[in-house]
């Protein structure tokens, strides 16, 4: 068996952001590799800069030393070619239907008009919104237009998914629903994940790998490898200690955020 | 069905009231609707005045140039401020302050530039139009969601792309609203301008008969004059259902 390719590498990051008050160091001296089909996730206390992180390897932020690799080659601006991004606000197109939302990214790659809606509706299935075609974003619930984000991501068939806290602003129990759906879909595409969340029960259920960040300026303080199958049972012994050392971890940095 | 008839009524009332008030009022002020229905027919069969084709007509075209005038200059001066930080920081506030001073005051010193002719009453159709379409833009800027500008900017758009696919779709229900107005304002000034001064148009027209105490004949100058309105909000209301359907 071959190890599998190494997709992303972030090499000794770091980033300040100039504020009112002073700069603020948001990352220092971050080093993070992820391979090809893994599901990696940030998590820590807020402010430890994943989203920023994130943001670095959508292209969307700059690292001001170090750099980030994606698919061998350096980061240097938003490229849907390489990775698609869902973020907490799925941020649908108010004055676009649920379809034409997904085509978007299809849409401005040029792609032809019945080629990305056969591509879209293809998609609508998986997505659990079928029948939503034609709905305008106003007429969903919160999950819905989040999967509708999340199609609009997976439409473009980057081999990257970056995800900012996608579930966040739900409530729990669709939450929870909706990590199942992701896992069932990340299982089939077969994506490489980058998730970043709040939730340990989210991070324990959904990730091959969590790199736990420290409270500002953010580094990562480990990385800890969940080698077991899908879909997790919670109440297994394995599960169950993993928790109490990552909650152990998170704990002592979200205190140290606090103060 | 009901609010057709509501209104039948109402207007039922009003020529009723009218009618009263103007058969048992002085005739040189107040012409009751028996009256002003004559004097409509010999408007309209160019009787009493047939040079009204010709005057309805320069009308038209000084309306259609002030509000092409004050669409473009609106436009640019609406995004001009809006896009850059340093322009809309320094200009905003006077613009804001100019527009709250009564536009007719500039009327006086438009006829000195421009002179008595079209000129003067397409410039002040022009700067009655100006003012709502540039805040228009600039209202429908601030409306457009940051975010909805990053996911956007995360699939690969330029700044044309998201000009075109975020911006303009999510400004469009203000800024098309902003034009119905400009277009109603740029008709009241070019009409206001011909009544305060001016030897050929519609507000002319109304000025002759109202000077001449050509009280029926004034009233159905003023009539086709509110057709004229009446005709051209039709027109823009259409081209704003229109672009709202485009933008669902």
């Amino acid at each position: 068996m071959t190890a599998p390719a190494r997709l992303i590498a972030v090499e000794s990051v770091s980033k300040r952001y100039v504020t009112s008050s002073g700069p603020v160091e948001a990352l220092h001296d971050v080093s993070l590799t992820v391979s090809e089909g893994e599901f990696c996730t940030l998590i820590g206390p807020s402010g430890c800069g994943k989203s920023t992180l994130l943001g670095m390897l959508g292209g969307l932020v700059y690292p001001e030393s170090g750099r980030i690799l994606v698919d061998a080659r350096p980061v240097t601006g938003p490229d849907p070619g390489r990775a698609a991004t869902v973020f907490q606000d799925p941020g649908l197109f108010p004055w676009r239907t649920v379809l034409e939302n997904v085509e978007f990214g299809l849409e401005l790659a040029g792609s032809a008009a019945a080629r990305r809606r056969s591509i879209a509706t293809a998609l609508l299935g998986p997505l659990g919104l079928k029948g939503f075609a034609e709905k305008y974003p106003r007429e969903l619930s919160g999950g819905m237009k989040q999967r509708v984000a999340i199609g609009r991501a997976l439409a473009i068939d980057a081999k990257i998914l970056l995800m900012d806290e996608p579930f966040g602003a739900l409530d729990e129990q669709t939450r929870v629903l909706m990590g199942e759906w992701l896992l069932d879909i990340w299982r089939r595409t077969r994506k490489t994940v980058i998730f970043v969340t709040h939730s340990l029960h989210e991070a324990l259920f959904l990730s091959t790998r969590i790199a736990v960040m420290t409270a500002r300026p953010g580094r990562i303080k480990s990385v800890l490898e969940l080698p077991m199958d899908y879909p997790r049972s919670m109440e297994s012994p394995e599960l169950v200690a993993l928790r109490a050392k990552l909650w152990g971890e998170i704990r002592e940095e979200s205190l140290r955020a606090m103060q | 069905m009901t609010v057709l008839a509501v209104r039948a009524g109402l207007l039922l009332v009003v020529l009723g009231l009218w009618e009263t008030v103007g058969r048992a009022s002085n005739p040189l002020l107040a012409v009751p609707p028996s009256a002003v229905l004559p004097a409509l027919r010999d408007l309209l069969l160019l009787r009493s005045y047939p040079d009204l084709p010709a005057n309805v007509l320069l009308t038209l075209r000084e309306i259609a140039a002030a509000y092409a005038l004050a669409v473009v200059a609106g436009l640019a001066c609406g995004f001009a401020l809006g896009f850059h930080w340093l322009i809309g920081r320094a200009w905003g506030p006077m613009l804001a302050a100019l527009y709250a001073v009564p536009a007719v005051v500039w009327y006086p010193s438009l006829m000195l530039f421009f002179g008595l002719d079209a000129a003067s009453k397409i410039a002040f159709g022009f700067l009655l139009g100006f003012f709502p379409v540039t805040l228009a833009v600039l209202a429908g800027i601030r409306q457009v969601n940051p975010h909805l500008v990053t996911v956007a900017r995360a699939y690969g758009a330029g700044s044309l792309t998201v000009f075109v696919r975020v911006m303009v779709p999510a400004m469009l229900f203000t800024l098309v609203g902003g034009l119905r107005t400009a277009l109603a304002l740029a008709v009241v000034g070019v009409i206001v301008g011909e009544v305060l001064g001016s030897k050929r148009g519609m507000g002319a027209l109304i000025n002759h008969a109202y000077g001449l105490l050509r009280t029926a004949d004034y009233v159905a100058l003023v009539l086709v004059t509110l057709a004229l309105v009446v005709g051209s909000d039709v027109v823009a209301s259409l081209v704003e259902r229109r672009a709202r359907r485009w933008n669902e």
